[in-house]
């Protein structure tokens, strides 16, 4: 406060927001700032107003949990699974750590959950939850395409009109929303399956816990690899195994869906630039050309369905 | 309101045209509004929710602006700030506004956030002299930076500050007399601020310039008995609509909209409710000035001359 009793407005903002956004609560915060000798005696009284029916830190309370329960909500939004994974008590919990760490730097909630899945795998849940890194890039990366650049998907016609002599010089570019994943963890058969899980619970009531405090953290056991309850059944968690998915956008509706290794590296190799012919050299170790010309033509098919196509080049 | 020469305050004067009666875009209501007509004259979208590359949202948001009239209205402007203004964010709301031509652009009196965080949360301001001259400052250059004036809306808020030198409305009348820039008056969020607070929610509106006044918003609220909560997740109740009608006989044919942003009901809930302030708008003008004003009655999306205050 400025001498005289004057507001400073800047300074009342940052203690604004320490008090809003401290984890434990308000009234913790000001006993922090008291013990620190930041704030002194009753100065929060004196900054801010309140009565008997509601003091002053009852009411920046409200502002308090206001702040930790819409960012909650819009990262449960993001990360569905991640929630339904962890069980809204360990979600919360983990959304605590991470807005301490990762405050939201953006004017739009949209980016919000943007740092999570790295904050995941270093986050001390990890070492109990391996994957959990993984199923959160997945929910990201569906979550992060909703919204991405359109971009007309590449036609049948524009692929036939290629001179079929120089087809296997062409080369692909995809559409912006669209991404390949590459996890340590079978996530996207557990992604299914608590997708099939949660259809049958009320996900709204587990979104918002049931905390009455603010971003206090929230008792529960630590889930563990094992197979836990969750949702509508038991889900078996996922096996570490080398795995692939692609997410994209078609239709304005985000899709998903887990590929083989042979996909995932051809893609990689299209997306780096590479022919198809190079596509086919790489099939072709261990198989005859044929077969993997008929193999890279049943890709480039389902890749033209899904629309992640943009275009085609020749050089 | 089409951009204009923003340079006098004073030369802002000028209440954009009447809307009629709309309901905000939320997209829960997508397939509905685009299924065919609606009861309601026009959408106030949140603008940083389309402040994006793609996608549905802007997709409809494009097939909604071709057959309605569209107030932007952001959350994330954070006028009342120490923090610098976020030139990146003023940059895509521009992009925004000339994409999407909107009726009006429209922002909240407050804060969200400082230190380069942002709470996402309307946060309430010491109504000083300090912060009076901080935020007509940002709200000229804002103003400047888009090309046409803008409004701001009052929030609700839960806590005050004591060493504030002016009651809210006055520092609201003021940003506006100072900048030009409108007023969106939330009814509900005087009805919850005057609850929290202790005045009476009439002679907020009272001190308010009727020529100042561009919108209106109605919204439902909680009760959490020690207070009430601006939740958007309820009808508007009857205490709300009473001051609504006292807002119509003061201020004349404004536009306005009903928000609900939780525990979302089917459209016709909302157009049920947009229709209850039609019908009291059109009533208390009917019953204020013998006659509706040419172009008000029956709301027509089409907009219509002004009404004195």
């Amino acid at each position: 406060m400025k001498p005289g009793g004057m507001i400073d407005l800047r300074q009342a903002q940052e203690l604004f927001w320490t008090l809003i956004t401290a984890p434990e609560g308000v009234r913790p915060a000001i006993e922090d700032l008291e013990r620190r000798g930041v704030l002194k005696g009753r100065a929060i009284d004196e900054m801010f107003t309140g009565d008997e029916a509601l003091p002053a830190v009852e009411r920046l309370d409200i502002y308090a949990n206001m702040y930790f329960y819409r960012l909650l909500d819009c990262l449960a939004e993001d990360y569905p699974k991640v929630r339904a994974a962890l069980g809204p008590a360990h979600f919360h919990n983990l959304v605590t750590d991470y807005l301490l760490r990762h405050p939201s730097e953006h004017p739009s909630l949209r980016h919000l959950g943007r740092h999570l899945p790295r904050f995941v795998a270093s986050h001390p849940l990890a070492a109990r939850v391996p994957w959990l890194a993984d199923l959160a890039r997945l929910d990201w990366a569906r979550a992060d395409l909703f919204d991405a650049p359109d971009a007309p998907p590449l036609s049948r016609d524009a692929l036939a009109a290629l001179p079929q002599e120089r087809a296997g010089e062409a080369r692909f570019t995809m559409v912006p929303a669209f991404v390949l994943l590459r996890f340590d963890h079978e996530v996207v058969r557990y992604w299914r399956a608590l997708d099939e899980a949660e259809s049958g619970g009320d996900p709204d009531d587990a979104a918002h816990g049931r905390a009455t405090g603010n971003a206090a953290r929230e008792g529960a056991e630590v889930p563990d690899t094992h197979d836990h309850e969750e949702g509508a059944g038991r889900v078996a968690t996922p096996a570490r195994r080398r795995s692939w998915a692609r997410v994209w956008r078609k239709d304005f509706v985000v899709h998903h869906c887990s590929l083989d290794e042979e996909e995932a590296q051809s893609l990689e190799l299209l997306r780096s630039g590479e022919s198809i012919a190079r596509v086919c050299q790489r099939l072709a170790a261990g198989r005859g050309v044929p077969k993997a010309t008929e193999r890279a033509g049943r890709m480039i098919q389902s890749w033209l369905d899904d629309g992640i196509l943009a275009g085609v080049t020749l050089p | 309101m089409s951009p204009r020469d923003i340079a006098d305050p004073q030369a802002a004067r000028e209440r954009p045209p009447f809307l009629g009666h709309g309901v905000g875009l939320r997209r829960d209501h997508f397939d509905r509004v685009l299924s065919g007509p609606t009861g309601v004259d026009w959408f106030e979208v949140i603008s940083e929710n389309f402040m994006v590359e793609g996608g549905r949202p802007l997709d409809v948001l494009t097939r909604v602006r071709e057959r309605y009239p569209v107030v932007l209205h952001g959350v994330s402007l954070s006028i009342g700030s120490t923090d610098p203004l976020d030139e990146a964010y003023l940059d895509r709301l521009h992009a925004l506004a000339r994409r999407f031509e909107p009726a009006w652009v429209s922002d909240h009196l407050c804060w969200t956030g400082v230190g380069g965080r942002n709470a996402h949360d309307l946060l309430p301001l010491p109504y000083t002299e300090q912060a009076l001259d901080h935020v007509v400052r940002r709200v000229l250059r804002v103003q400047e930076r888009l090309g046409r004036p803008i409004a701001l809306e009052n929030v609700s808020s839960y806590v005050a500050y004591r060493r504030s030198e002016m009651p809210e409305w006055e520092f609201l009348a003021e940003v506006a007399r100072r900048s030009g820039c409108g007023i969106l008056l939330d009814i509900n969020n005087i009805f919850v601020s005057s609850r929290n607070h202790g005045f009476d929610p009439r002679t907020y509106l009272n001190h308010i310039p009727p020529a100042t006044v561009w919108q209106f918003h109605l919204a439902g609220h909680s009760n959490k008995g020690t207070h009430l909560l601006d939740t958007h997740d309820h009808a508007v109740i009857d205490e709300v609509w009473g001051l609504y009608r006292g807002a119509v006989t003061r201020f004349g044919a404004v536009s306005s909209l009903i928000e609900w942003d939780d525990r979302i009901p089917p459209f016709e809930r909302l157009e049920n409710e947009s229709q209850r302030a039609r019908a009291i708008h059109d009533e208390t003008l009917e019953r204020g000035a013998g006659r509706l004003p040419a172009g008000v009655a029956g709301s027509a999306r089409a907009a219509g001359p002004e009404t004195g205050p």
